[in-house]
């Protein structure tokens, strides 16, 4: 008893002084003690929110550690909870910069407006999807969007040939050709932006017109991997999935599909015809930039200037995603040089 | 009180009682003793207020049958199909039970009925240290260990998440609890009851099965409904590896993606792009918030009850 | 007659019951049991070796530079690594050491030794009780509600000065937030420890003229310090590895410029990252980057190492204890 009573002592001394010290402080108010200190920021200090779009979010990170390079004063941080729950934030003036892969909302420019948030709304880059079957697959040449939706939307559940689908594509307008084989789909996990995309441009529409959940089918082999959606697509013979175009692009094994939006026929998907929208399959990824906030930020100021700069020419590409043209880029950094 | 002061010599109450200086002190750190016990009461009410009051807007401004009878979860549309959390809760909870019981039943048997005490002295901090493990890691590790290697060839998809690797993912995760429970409840049946059982010449199995675990009975019984609370609130491992995110198709079977209650509030607040801004999002979090917290607080005061009866029999 | 079988009826003549049979039954149950507990520690060892597998690639080449680095958008960037998780990490482990460790072991001194085993005390021990069965995310709700929305009690107790105390969306608030979750773990285990403590021990210093609070002070505190330490350990170890709270108080999950030093508090009110939630995040980040996988799975070795430190050490702490006391 003696003996553990001595080797006890230190660690209860410890216990002592730790339990003494805090107890002043948590006392009966209990947590809110505020010893730190100070940091806060009115928006004028150099520090940048950027929130939104899980989708951009890695194009304003890329842009943030290139301008950090440089400028390793102004601190920023990059959050992606999604577009929608973005703008609530930036129409509440809690961000600076909202990343978005949709246009703003008619509500959401509303909130916006009766905040007093002023924004400049700016295009960054292009999204594409590429749409895929087995290099060796030469029943296939292009799909429709009412094919897409006819093969992957949830009317679609438990379809287990190509020509499955053609009554429901023949419904909303498509050629109802498609052939009679094995339809075995790949594509990202309902994580991933590019899914999100997909039932964006695809699905939704058509769902809803119809009366369905606005979701894929859910009988198919989703992956986070897009490696592993491509050894699906070259593992079967006519195969259909979709991933990220710039992951598709000059891919082993696999042959892009054309695809035809309704309105040009068929367009084969190419860097070319992507940034110039031709391509049906395809959204605009934008930044919005609380226009106050960069009158009054320097810090802000710079970045965005960095961003017109190396982040269209640089960045979105590293990324993943495909660059504008050229003429699109002028006239997106007119839109911010010229900003009111 | 009336102590007679006049006498000279004698004790006083009051001057047992000791100085008013020292009576004051005692009294100050009794409360601030009292304070810090009441922190936990505090918080509780907090938490209930937390939730009801916004679950209170939710529950009035819903449209019943959007809760019941839909295609599935779709927050963001105004979709809010209970049922497809629950079936979802239940298959995990269930693949998770189906995992854990035997394995931390059976470890819980051979720790305290057949493990000499140095082998013990090893393997409970091991199964300890598996108690520790943090449930992102055990949603990484179902994801990517288990779904190619254990859920593809029991009839699962090898790339992705589902009910079936988070359940199971859930049930490593759960082992350790049900373990230290049952042990303990084992542990705490007499001595006596085995030699007895012993000196009639039963075998050590015999004496396990026939007298240790049914006098452990409601120990047992109450390890599982701590685990199936466990397992119901558990949030990352179905996020993670649950093969579904923000919203979800009502399904019956475990080998495709879903929400549970906890991953689809976690899904709710990390958010996608599908965002419509349905006017209930955020209240509808803490509705799905609200009925957790109901089942796992009505499962761990059962839970309780059975632990409790365990310590008074013996 | 083969002779074993002699033999067996002889012991059994001599001791009127069977002593040695091959006991098929008995040995195919203890066959069973054990594979479970076989299986379990299988799966520990796969999880163990897969996960440090996968982070070889990273943490063989740049243990260094990972433990440095910070969110990045490419898994191939020289500057990729966990050094912000880390600091959300630490920090939150320090905030829980702080509040919950001084409300809890006050906590369980006032209920064991103040409370007489009042009705109060007892309503008290339930809620506490109950209090560590509610799910993690629920107490990210609680978290969001009290620390970073500027909220108000029956509309009229506003709590916006928590928030602003806060800062919000901060490690400040995180911390808080999970010392709140592991309390009622602290309270039980500080019960525990304090209950242990031999009531002769407590009536020698009463009988030497102490008063309570100095026999809690001399006695109780020395004597139940492993106890009371071990699960604050525990406690802090449950703490860094929770992830479900921090996603609804706001962790940041893209980049971050802030890469503070570990002891430099000016960041605490800041926006923050923590080590799960960039786990999370890498996990699935690898849709689009697939090297985020192995990134994810060093991240998880660094949050391995720390949690099972943490473990191991109020495991030797209790079993030492438990040894000297017998």
């Amino acid at each position: 008893m003696h003996r553990s009573r001595r080797s006890v002592r230190p660690a209860a001394r410890l216990l002592v002084l730790i339990l003494g010290l805090s107890l002043v402080v948590s006392a009966c108010g209990s947590g809110g003690s505020d010893g730190s200190s100070s940091g806060s920021s009115d928006g004028s200090s150099g520090e940048i929110f950027i929130s939104g779009s899980s989708t951009v979010e890695p194009i304003s990170v890329r842009v943030q550690e290139l301008f950090n390079d440089i400028n390793p004063d102004v601190l920023i941080a990059v959050d992606g909870p999604g577009t929608g729950d973005g703008f609530v934030l930036f129409c509440s003036g809690e961000t600076d910069i909202s990343n978005a892969s949709r246009a703003i909302r008619d509500s959401e420019a509303e909130e916006c407006a009766s905040n007093g948030v002023d924004y400049v709304e700016l295009q960054v880059g292009i999204d594409g999807l590429g749409v895929m079957t087995n290099a060796s697959n030469d029943l296939v040449e292009c799909v429709s969007f009412a094919d897409l939706y006819a093969l992957t939307g949830p009317e679609a559940t438990g379809y287990r040939s190509w020509a499955d689908a053609n009554a429901v594509s023949a419904e909303l307008g498509g050629a109802g050709d498609l052939p009679d084989a094995p339809l075995d789909i790949f594509g990202p996990g309902e994580e991933s932006g590019t899914f999100d995309t997909f039932v964006e441009l695809v699905v939704e529409h058509p769902a809803e017109e119809r009366g369905q959940a606005g979701t894929t089918r859910p009988d198919y082999s989703p992956s986070g991997d897009d490696n592993v959606i491509l050894q699906g697509i070259t593992g079967s013979d006519t195969s259909l999935g979709w991933v990220g175009f710039a992951f598709a692009n000059g891919a082993q094994g696999v042959k892009l599909l054309d695809v035809d939006g309704g309105e040009s026929g068929c367009v084969a998907a190419t860097p070319e015809t992507i940034a110039s929208g031709e391509y049906p399959l395809s959204r605009p990824l934008f930044v919005y930039v609380n226009s106050n906030r960069a009158a009054s930020n320097p810090g802000l100021e710079a970045y965005v200037d960095f961003y017109m700069d190396a982040g269209l020419d640089r960045a979105v590409a590293e990324v993943g995603y495909v660059e504008l043209t050229d003429a699109a880029k002028a006239e997106v950094r007119a839109a911010w040089t010229e900003r009111t | 009180m009336e102590t007679p002061d006049s006498v000279p010599g004698s004790l006083s109450l009051a001057a047992l009682a000791g100085s008013p200086r020292r009576v004051r002190k005692e009294r100050l750190i009794s409360r601030v003793m009292f304070c810090a016990a009441l922190v936990s009461v505090v918080v509780s009410a907090l938490i209930i207020y937390a939730l009801f009051s916004e679950a209170w807007i939710f529950m009035r401004d819903v449209d019943w049958s959007s809760t019941w009878g839909e295609l599935g979860w779709f927050p963001r549309r105004g979709i809010y199909d209970m049922p497809t959390l629950l079936v979802a809760s239940l298959w995990t909870t269930l693949i998770a039970m189906i995992v854990a019981a035997p394995l931390g039943m059976g470890a819980a048997i051979y720790l305290s009925e057949y493990a000499r005490p140095t082998d013990r002295a090893i393997l409970k901090p091991i199964l300890e240290i598996l108690a520790g493990i943090p449930s992102v890691v055990l949603g990484f590790f179902a994801l990517l260990w288990l779904a190619p290697n254990v859920v593809a060839h029991i009839g699962g998809e090898g790339g992705r998440g589902s009910m079936l690797t988070a359940g199971i993912g859930v049930g490593i995760l759960t082992v350790p609890l049900v373990a230290s429970i049952s042990e303990d409840a084992m542990a705490a049946v007499p001595k006596s009851l085995r030699e007895a059982s012993a000196g009639l010449g039963a075998r050590n199995a015999v004496t396990t099965v026939r007298v240790v675990l049914p006098a452990a009975v409601s120990g047992l019984v109450a390890s599982l409904i701590v685990a199936v609370s466990r397992a119901l609130g558990e949030t990352m491992v179905v996020f993670m590896a649950g093969g579904a995110a923000d919203a979800a198709i009502r399904t019956y079977s475990p080998y495709d993606g879903s929400l549970t209650m906890p991953s689809a509030m976690a899904s709710l607040a990390s958010g996608t792009d599908q965002v419509v801004g349905e006017g209930l999002t955020f209240q509808s979090l803490f509705f799905v918030g609200l009925v957790l917290f109901l089942l796992t607080l009505g499962l761990n005061l059962v839970g309780d009850r059975f632990v409790n009866r365990v310590r008074e029999q013996y | 007659m083969t002779f074993s079988t002699i033999g067996t009826v002889a012991r059994r003549g001599a001791n009127g019951f069977e002593r040695k049979r091959t006991d098929v039954a008995g040995g195919l149950f203890k066959a069973v049991i054990l594979s479970a507990l076989v299986v379990s520690l299988l799966v520990l060892a796969v999880l163990l070796i897969d996960t440090v597998a996968d982070a070889w690639s990273q943490l063989s080449t740049r243990t260094w530079d990972f433990l440095n680095g910070s969110l990045r958008s490419r898994s191939i960037d020289d500057k990729l690594g966990v050094k912000q998780g880390l600091y959300g990490s630490f920090w939150i482990g320090v905030f829980v050491a702080l509040t919950a460790f001084p409300i809890g072991v006050g906590a369980a001194i006032y209920l064991e030794e103040y409370a007489n085993k009042s009705r109060l005390a007892a309503v008290i021990e339930l809620v506490i009780r109950n209090l560590a069965g509610v799910p993690s995310v629920v107490y990210g709700l609680l978290g969001l509600f009290l620390f970073v929305e500027r909220s108000t009690i029956f509309g009229f107790v506003g709590l916006g000065w928590l928030a602003d105390a806060t800062g919000g969306r901060s490690v400040l608030s995180a911390g808080l937030t999970l010392a709140v979750l592991v309390l009622p773990i602290v309270i039980i285990t500080a019960q525990e420890a304090v209950r242990s403590v031999p009531s002769g021990l407590k009536e020698g210093a009463y009988g030497l003229g102490a008063t309570k609070s100095e026999m809690v002070r001399t006695q109780i505190l020395p004597y139940a310090a492993p106890g009371i330490l071990t699960g604050t350990l525990l406690a802090m170890s449950r703490a860094i590895g929770e992830a479900a709270p921090l996603i609804l108080v706001g962790a940041i999950t893209g980049g971050l410029t802030r890469n503070p030093e570990l002891w430099d508090t000016s960041g605490l009110r800041e926006k923050f990252t923590a080590l799960p939630i960039i786990i999370v995040e890498w996990v699935s980040e690898r849709g689009r980057d697939p090297g985020f996988s192995e990134a994810a799975a060093a991240a998880i070795v660094v949050l391995l190492v720390l949690v099972l430190l943490l473990n191991m050490t109020a495991i030797l702490l209790r079993n030492r204890f438990e040894k000297k006391r017998g």
